[in-house]
């Protein structure tokens, strides 16, 4: 492989954060992959925080109940779903890249987002419903 | 004792080659042919360009590589230089052109009354013809008007304006020319009757600095005028500019010429995607404010639907104005620059008094390797050096090597 | 003719400063006014020391990209008064070091680009009901690309991956794979396949979006990925090559 000079030039150097997120005067493809990285880094964040819920199994029987007292309380309720969102879109636009990748959808990206974002709306719907009412 | 010999020979040709420092005025087609030339003939050049290369007249035009048939019949001086220049440019920059060949279409009596002229004056000028009935020619060329009555193919070419100039730029750059972009020449520096270099500002950084020159060689195509009065001389040089419009769409393949005289919009060049249609031609003091007359850019509307009705629905890109630095009194009445010839003419301003002061102008596109081999040829006489042109042959490096 | 006054925000830097900051310039524009032209005018009339690149005036060197109120532009073919705002800003192309004002170093794009051998003339796909004239194979035309580097501006992945190999080098790879005409179809998915390659892209669309020449590369990386796959593929079942 060959070096390549980088872009860095002292005046605008990489700045990643921007170029990932700001999507201004940008299109449905970089919303796309925006939210992606949200919500990525969100599912990041909730598996450490999984497990640290979970290794409260470590103070007994007694830590366990009282977490899962807060758990049931609506307003955590609300936050499974802002996951499942999570999942849902990671998931779908995961199989969006896939699929595109593979050849399929790569003329009608577009189309192919909003299929599966239609898909991914009902299963929002349908869990949402389950969560609040199990 | 032979080695050292051809060393001392070799130091001492080093010693000649590099002593000689020429400064180009103008990164347009000529200025960055003449580089590669006076490159290849072992001078230090520099190349000082106000802008980026080719953002003057040679980028703007139509991209096309004249056979010289335009000139055919009223200005063989110019047919015969294209036709010997389109020849060796297809030698020396392959892979650069759409060799489509071109056709000249006629499409009135008045065209098929030309036409005799035509193929005659062709002849003349050693550009091969070969004349197509309505039938021949609509089967190579379907958009074109059923009103067609006959045409001629002629070799003509679609060029890229700035990526076939580009190629001497960058060969020009690997062979030691000091290329300077955005550097405009404030002041030309003299030491009694000569030229001892110029000024320049680097619009980059601001800076300010002097750059030394045994000769400035001034291509500043429709800006030499005002190159030349840095140091008061004449340069009788005419902004001629034209309007061309490129329509979405490439509706033909080959170029698509009126058989008849010059006039305007008389001629379709496909290039990619697109249909380049020219060209209007008119005369203005200052090539920075060209302007582009709306009138203009429905003539070529018009003229182009009569050889080809399809363009009369198809939509614009783009409209735009080219300066052509044609050759004629500077402040003359001249109100179209159709007149003028399209020929170029090289001026060595000793006898205005000025010494090491050389402008090359006029000529078009197709010819900028002859220009440039003139204006050399000017160069290498008054500096004494005996190295013959080698442009004919030295193949040039793709485009993509000026900035990579 | 309806002429307006338009302000420009124009980005300005010189070699040597530490940030840039904008100037504003009022433009008389008429309806035929492109972005191009008014910044010429700038140049002419206001400051000369205005640098920027253009060339063919048409949409088709592609030198004078930039970014026109944020959206990356052949400013010679974006019409001032039809953008419709009362102050145009301009700023030069992203993912490009910056030289002055609205230029950018090209170098970094064209050492990618001109690794695989890319012709730059291929068979023309045009009016194919036409015939071919005697002592000419078929008819050809240029490439698509205009090399302007607006896909290389918008493209999010470029911000964080400096070594990425870029929508267009990739565009003109697949080409090569595509239609290779002399050129080696291997050399280039060899060289699109590494993680700066083609396996980077996350498929914004991006590039395809802004691209003034209908290249699409969004659809060529994608199938440099599907080619690739079908290779790998082929080669873990022992299929040959």
């Amino acid at each position: 492989m060959q070096e390549y000079r980088t872009t860095r030039d002292g005046v605008r150097g990489e700045r990643p954060l921007q170029a990932w997120f700001d999507v201004r005067k940008r299109n449905l493809g970089s919303w796309a992959f925006a939210i992606n990285r949200l919500t990525g880094m969100g599912l990041i964040v909730y598996l450490v925080l999984h497990l640290i819920v979970l290794s409260t199994l470590l103070q007994g029987e007694q830590g366990w109940d009282k977490f899962l007292e807060i758990a049931r309380s609506p307003f955590f309720l609300a936050f499974d779903i802002v996951l499942i969102f999570g999942i849902l879109f990671h998931g779908l636009n995961g199989i969006r890249v896939a699929l595109i990748g593979m050849g399929i959808g790569a003329k009608n990206h577009r189309s192919l987002f909003w299929v599966l974002m239609f898909i991914g709306a009902v299963l929002l719907v349908v869990s949402a419903w389950k969560v609040f009412t199990i | 004792m032979t080695s050292i010999s051809i060393l001392c020979l070799w130091l001492f040709t080093g010693y000649i080659m590099s002593n000689y420092h020429v400064v180009i005025i103008g990164g347009g087609g000529t200025g960055g042919a003449l580089a590669h030339d006076l490159a290849l003939r072992g001078l230090r050049v520099t190349l000082v360009e106000r802008g980026e290369v080719t953002s003057g007249t040679t980028g703007r035009h139509h991209g096309l590589l004249h056979s010289g048939a335009r000139y055919a019949v009223k200005d063989q001086e110019s047919a015969i230089e294209c036709i010997e220049e389109n020849t060796i440019l297809r030698k020396i920059a392959p892979g650069t052109f759409e060799e489509n060949d071109g056709l000249f279409v006629a499409i009135t009596d008045e065209d098929v009354e030309y036409s005799h002229a035509f193929i005659e004056g062709c002849a003349e000028c050693g550009i091969p013809t070969q004349q197509l009935s309505k039938q021949e020619a609509l089967r190579l060329e379907p958009n074109l008007t059923d009103d067609l009555i006959l045409a001629v193919r002629i070799p003509d070419a679609t060029m890229d304006a700035m990526r076939m100039p580009l190629r001497f730029f960058a060969t020009a750059k690997k062979n030691g020319v000091d290329i300077k972009t955005y550097t405009e020449v404030l002041a030309i520096r003299k030491q009694g009757e000569a030229v001892t270099g110029v000024q320049v500002k680097d619009h980059t950084s601001g800076k300010v600095y002097d750059i030394g020159a045994d000769l400035i060689v001034n291509a500043a195509g429709p800006w030499s005028g005002k190159v030349a009065d840095m140091v008061g001389v004449e340069v009788p040089i005419r902004p001629s500019p034209g309007v061309m419009v490129a329509v979405r769409g490439r509706w033909c393949n080959m170029v698509i010429n009126r058989l008849n005289t010059s006039s305007d919009g008389d001629i379709v060049v496909p290039q990619r995607g697109l249909s380049v249609i020219g060209t209007s031609s008119w005369v203005v003091d200052d090539p920075d404010n060209l302007g582009l007359p709306p009138d203009h850019i429905q003539a070529m509307y018009n003229h182009g639907t009569m050889m080809m009705p399809v363009l009369k629905n198809a939509p614009m890109r783009a409209a735009w104005s080219a300066a052509r630095p044609l050759i004629g009194p500077r402040k003359a009445d001249a109100d179209t620059g159709r007149e003028l010839s399209r020929t170029f003419k090289c001026f060595d301003h000793v006898d205005e008094g000025v010494e090491g002061f050389v402008t090359i102008t006029g000529g078009k596109a197709t010819t900028l390797r002859g220009m440039a081999e003139a204006a050399a040829n000017v160069v290498c006489e008054k500096l004494g050096i005996e190295e013959p042109c080698r442009t004919r042959e030295a193949v040039l490096l793709p485009h993509t090597a000026y900035y990579a | 003719m309806a002429e307006r006054d338009v302000v420009f925000k124009v980005l300005r830097y010189k070699q040597g400063e530490t940030v840039p900051h904008y100037d504003t310039f009022t433009v008389k524009t008429d309806e035929n006014t492109t972005a191009l032209v008014a910044l010429q005018a700038i140049r002419r009339d206001d400051d000369p020391s205005l640098t920027l690149r253009h060339s063919c005036h048409h949409g088709s060197c592609g030198t004078c990209g930039m970014r026109i109120n944020g959206e990356e532009q052949l400013s010679c073919v974006v019409n001032v008064q039809e953008l419709g705002t009362p102050t145009v800003v301009v700023e030069p192309l992203q993912n490009a070091p910056l030289v002055s004002d609205l230029v950018v170093d090209m170098a970094p794009f064209f050492d990618r680009y001109t690794q695989p051998e890319m012709p730059y003339v291929r068979q023309s796909e045009f009016m194919p009901e036409a015939d071919v004239p005697d002592g000419i194979g078929h008819y050809t035309r240029y490439e698509n690309c205009l090399e302007c580097g607006l896909c290389v501006s918008a493209c999010p992945v470029m911000g964080s991956d400096a070594s990425y190999l870029g929508p267009a080098a990739m565009a003109a790879a697949w080409r090569v794979v595509a239609e290779p005409r002399g050129s080696d179809p291997e050399f280039a998915l060899n060289w699109a396949d590494n993680e700066h390659g083609c396996w980077r892209c996350h498929v914004a669309y991006e590039c395809t979006e802004v691209c003034p020449s209908d290249v699409n590369p969004a659809e060529a990386i994608m199938s440099l990925r599907g080619e690739l796959t079908k290779r790998k593929f082929r080669r873990v079942f022992g299929l040959g090559k």
